[in-house]
């Protein structure tokens, strides 16, 4: 724990994997946050209940989900030819596709872009690949207000948070909260907290934008290779008015969005929604294909990025990271995640997907902490719509970190390398081991209450016992008492005889 | 772009490279399709899902024979409270100068690329629809000249969609294969005035439900950004017992 003396208790949420806290350091804030907790928590229940309504009364489910895991893996093997037999069908509509390897190329593009059509304001759906990039202080930095349209990104921006969910940013605020920041920021006197008053003000907030920026960006949820098109999932109506209203139209994409044909999406919009929201289908659904004559945007750039996915793709038991719809069941679902929220994970995408996808986009140079920030449960793997084995991923990351930290010699210096290599060498030799037992006995023995268990140990015992209790070892093990029960019965068989 | 055209080989390289060892998956057309794709039902019992699914999503939904449906126009547009509408240049005219009806009063907009500021001046839309899909109570647009562009069916805060019996399937993937022209489901439906069954549409809006947000505490509220209201008048032209939707 030597940890939480270097870094000072946080304010705000620091959603940057180069320079968030490790996660029990970023966590401690948070859990002390009753109030937190508590929105957190209600927010989580509903989710829940309503996904597992949904997904019960789907008795195919499991079959769509087995089909959804070999769409993506199809989509994976072969992502290479399908991003440019998208690419090729996505022009030839009229679309314009760039390509960004890292998160300042995309930056840098989308910039230019901007530029080259003269605006100064930008009108934004929510996209979790544009917080990634860290797009919005950027565009700041460079005279391009970026403005959020989405209700929950609304209330972060005006309230100068940072997302929590990946499907819910706002799940943390509750009804209370959003009304003090919409009447400070949109300069509202009688405002009540009724949630439709509420949305009622952001409509009203947001319409003469919507009507008069130019531009706007989005991410996206599916790339159709087949079809060249792109789809973007949504519930309000801002994503469609982003896709229609403006000139120009930016959508930024992940490579791994790409699914091979049109009727893919049987599998997917059964599995999205259902698993997002707890709903049978979402409000709307957007799909377009380049450039319609006389609807929507004339001109429509998309940029597929990298950043850190073709190394995933490239790891036999990371891979399926890459077949992520973006759901966030996996979230609702962690008894990790329910306890401290999305803001202990350091980055924009938190919970048990971003434990695995985190540290493997930072190509392990960063977040080493969150492949531990789990209990291995395997709730997220089994509401996971696309069967992405977490726990199994995790253990590989928490292997690759420790592989890491006992390169050099200095492991020689480290307690839990010692004690586990002495450990190997006691546990393979049934004399030591029987031995170690009874010196165990005895030397615990001396921290053990009347109560049969040990609350507090000194120097790194110290590490289990701040958080939990432990069993006080039984006065004789397994061994010893089948010893003493046949040397009985043999004692019993003499007698009889 | 040569910052992009440098990535594009960058990345299209590491892809290569780390898919090198995986054989090269053949186009398995996606599986084997384990899942349900063909609906159980008989038509009426898909219809009253459909307009079941419709209502639990807060829209307004009523039903008419065939005859009836201009007359059932007027009521909704009368009932709406409503007088300036935008509909799409492809609707029969019947639909919009309701002869039958007493009342006029109303005033259409057709849109021949009518600007923004137009269609926002419109309280609502009136338009036909590609498909309706019972089991998630989802309306499907492919924006031909009965649905309209996506723009209209956006600005207006409300939103009445006319839906055949016929053009009802049950399942999501039914739909699927009536766009791709696989299944049985294609032939001998009335789809009037849509884009050609047979072709991936280009232009897509899947509807369910009037827009909402549970952004707040998860409570959902109806009417965000899109239309607030949904209204929806389903029109019984089936042979009544047989499937329309395959």
């Amino acid at each position: 724990m030597s940890a939480l003396a270097e870094h000072e208790v946080i304010d705000r949420p620091i959603l940057d994997p180069a320079l968030a806290p490790p996660f029990p350091v970023a966590a401690l804030p948070l859990l002390r946050n009753t109030q937190l907790r508590g929105n957190l928590a209600h927010a989580i229940d509903v989710i829940q209940a309503r996904r597992a309504r949904l997904v019960e009364e789907k008795t195919d489910w499991q079959a769509l989900r087995a089909a959804a895991s070999q769409i993506k893996d199809e989509a994976l093997e072969n992502l290479g030819a399908l991003l440019e037999q998208f690419e090729e069908r996505c022009t030839r509509a009229g679309g314009k596709v760039h390509w960004a390897a890292d998160a300042a190329g995309a930056r840098k593009i989308i910039l230019e872009i901007l530029r080259e059509a003269g605006v100064d304001q930008v009108i934004k759906i929510k996209t979790m690949t544009s917080a990634e990039i860290q797009l919005n202080p950027f565009l700041e930095a460079s005279g391009v207000h970026a403005c959020e349209t989405d209700l929950a990104e609304i209330i972060l921006q005006l309230g100068d948070g940072e997302p929590s969910h990946i499907v819910v940013p706002a799940l943390h605020v509750n009804r209370g909260q959003v009304r003090e920041i919409f009447a400070r920021r949109m300069g509202i006197e009688h405002l009540s907290d009724d949630p439709k008053a509420l949305t009622e003000a952001a409509r009203n907030y947001l319409r003469q934008k919507f009507l008069t920026v130019p531009a706007a960006i989005s991410g996206a949820n599916f790339l159709i290779a087949e079809t060249g098109s792109v789809v973007v999932v949504e519930s309000e109506g801002n994503g469609r008015m982003c896709l229609t209203l403006p000139q120009t139209l930016i959508t930024l994409a992940g490579i791994e969005k790409v699914l091979p044909r049109f009727n893919d999406l049987e599998v997917m919009l059964q599995l999205l929604a259902r698993s997002a929201t707890g709903e049978r289908m979402n409000p709307y659904t957007s799909l377009w294909t380049g450039v319609t004559r006389g609807d929507g945007p004339q001109r429509f750039h998309i940029i597929l990025l990298d950043n850190g996915r073709s190394s995933i793709l490239a790891r036999k038991t990371g891979r399926q990271t890459l077949r992520c719809i973006r759901c966030g069941a996996c979230m609702n679902a962690c008894p990790v995640y329910r306890q401290t929220g999305g803001h202990a994970y350091g980055s924009v995408y938190p919970g048990p997907i971003g434990a695995i996808l985190t540290p493997q986009l930072e190509q392990m140079r960063h977040a080493q902490s969150l492949p531990f920030a789990s209990s291995l449960c395997g709730a997220c793997y089994e509401v996971c719509p696309v069967r992405i084995n977490i726990p199994e991923v995790l253990l590989e990351l928490r292997a690759r970190v420790t592989d890491e930290e006992r390169k050099g010699l200095s492991r020689f210096f480290d307690p839990m390398y010692i004690g586990l290599r002495a450990a190997h060498a006691m546990f393979s030799r049934a004399r030591l081991f029987h031995a170690a037992q009874r010196a165990g006995r005895i030397a615990l023995g001396f921290f053990t209450r009347r109560d049969g268990w040990i609350h507090s140990l000194p120097g790194v015992g110290a590490k289990w016992t701040v958080s939990r209790d432990l069993r006080g070892l039984p006065k004789q093990t397994f061994h010893e008492w089948w010893q003493g029960r046949t040397r009985g019965t043999r004692e019993q068989r003499r007698y009889r005889a | 772009m040569s910052v992009s055209a440098d990535s594009r080989k960058q990345i299209l390289e590491r892809i290569r490279s780390a898919t090198q060892s995986s054989a090269p998956a053949a186009n398995t057309n996606g599986g084997t399709r384990q899942y349900q794709i063909r609906g159980k039902l008989t038509a009426a019992a898909r219809k009253d899902l459909f307009v079941e699914r419709l209502r639990e999503y807060d829209a307004e939904v009523v039903e008419c024979e065939p005859e009836e449906l201009e007359n059932a126009i007027a009521a909704q547009l009368e009932a709406s409270g409503r007088r300036r509408f935008v509909a799409p240049p492809g609707l029969p005219a019947g639909w919009l100068v309701p002869a039958a009806w007493k009342i006029t009063g109303f005033e259409w907009d057709i849109d021949h690329d009518l600007p923004a500021g137009e269609i926002e001046k419109a309280e609502g839309v009136l338009t036909g629809c590609f498909c309706g899909v019972a089991e998630s109570g989802t309306i499907v647009l492919h924006h031909s000249a009965m649905e309209g562009r996506r723009i209209i069916t956006l600005l207006p805060d409300w939103h009445l969609c006319i839906v055949r019996a016929t053009q009802i399937v049950e399942t999501l993937p039914e739909y699927f294969d009536r766009c791709e022209n696989r299944g049985e489901g294609s032939k001998g439906t009335k789809v009037q005035g849509n884009a050609p069954i047979g072709e991936v549409p280009g232009l897509v809006t899947w509807i369910s439900g009037p827009s909402a947000t549970a952004d707040i505490e998860m409570t959902r509220i109806k009417g965000v950004h899109g239309p607030r209201f949904l209204n929806v008048i389903v029109v019984n032209d089936g042979d009544q017992g047989s499937g329309a939707g395959g």
